[in-house]
């Protein structure tokens, strides 16, 4: 199950990005995973759930688009602006 | 609501320690090979084999990832040849930063080759680049031919597959040729060699193996 360490490693990246823009909270987090990557699509979704909430980030969602080979990589994340 | 696009892999973190890793082994001409395989397939018993056939001069670690125990390392240290455990105590997989950390103050030389025995697992090893040359998925006769079809990620991204205890074929319904067309429509480049621990069957290819991929790294063949 290293699904929660990637879950991590996720939100480590949403949060050095919204550092980036001051006073903004992130809302969510694209991410695309390929068939080829090793990794669970439910049991990351469960897992970041999880450690959002952890972390306070509870309204933090995750999605995730299906992408080629062993892709695992970040697309997007959406802020919320003041 | 602004979105802004990211184009970066999730474990940048990791890949980041693997580069690390990558030009430390570059810089002293090593070789490294991380070995991966569901537990108890036979990865220390092939690298038993494998240092038993070594020249005791020849520069040669490991490094052995497990849950718990130093058992393996145990094992593996009864060659001649430095030989350390990593304990992930818990984490089902080594990454690179553990890699980065057991390699830093260990050997007091360079190493020509240095094996990695990755914690036994056919899923969550396969994410995490360790800086290594090639990964290699060890595949035992007693697991069942479907293998590389349930678990696709390992076998696509491994350079060789060892069918290990080959010495079992006689005795477990398991057809070799359909385990190696699974592993091949998974990965068509993905190579084979036969060996069996117990007997030393097919040692020498294995070994041969390695040869080939030293001087295909462009690393001096010893
Ligand atoms: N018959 C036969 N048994 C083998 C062979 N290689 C390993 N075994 C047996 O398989 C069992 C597991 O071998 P290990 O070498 O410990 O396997 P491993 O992959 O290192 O296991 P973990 O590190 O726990 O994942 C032991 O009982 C070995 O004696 C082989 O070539 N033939
Ligand atoms: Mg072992």
């Amino acid at each position: 199950m290293h699904e929660f360490g990637i879950a991590q490693s996720i939100l480590e990246a949403v949060r050095t990005e919204a550092a980036k823009h001051p006073g903004a909270r992130a809302v969510k987090v694209g991410v695309r995973i390929g068939p080829m990557a090793g990794v669970d699509r439910e049991s990351l979704s469960f897992c970041f759930q999880a450690a959002a909430e952890m972390d306070g980030d509870a309204g933090l969602a995750l999605e995730l688009e299906e992408g080629a080979s062993d892709e695992l990589d970040l697309k997007y994340i959406e802020l919320e602006e003041p | 609501m602004t979105r802004v696009p990211l184009e970066q892999k999730v474990l940048s973190e990791n890949d980041r320690a693997a580069a690390e890793l990558r030009e430390q082994f570059r810089a002293s001409g090593t070789l490294c090979l991380n070995i991966i395989g569901s537990p108890g397939c036979g990865k220390t018993a092939l690298l038993e084999k494998t240092l038993a056939a070594m020249d005791p001069y020849a520069r040669v670690a490991v490094l052995t990832g497990d849950i718990q125990t130093d058992a393996d390392a145990q094992r593996l240290g009864r060659y001649g040849f430095p030989a350390r455990q990593i304990t992930t105590g818990g984490a089902c997989h080594l990454d690179a930063r553990m890699i980065v950390r057991s390699l830093s103050g260990w050997l007091t030389g360079d190493v020509d080759l240095l094996f990695i025995e990755n914690v036994g697992n056919l899923v969550c090893p396969t994410s995490y680049d360790l800086g290594e040359h090639a990964k290699i998925v060890v595949l035992s006769a007693a697991e069942g031919e479907e293998k590389p079809l349930k678990y696709p990620g390992i076998f696509y991204k491994s350079e060789l597959m060892v069918l290990s205890k080959v010495d079992l074929l006689p005795y477990v319904p398991f057809d070799r040729e359909l385990a190696i067309r699974n592993a091949r429509a998974t990965n068509p480049a993905i190579e084979v060699v036969e060996v069996s621990a117990t007997t030393g069957q097919g040692i020498d290819g294995w070994l041969q193996w390695i040869a080939r991929r030293r001087s295909a790294a462009g690393l001096r063949v010893s």
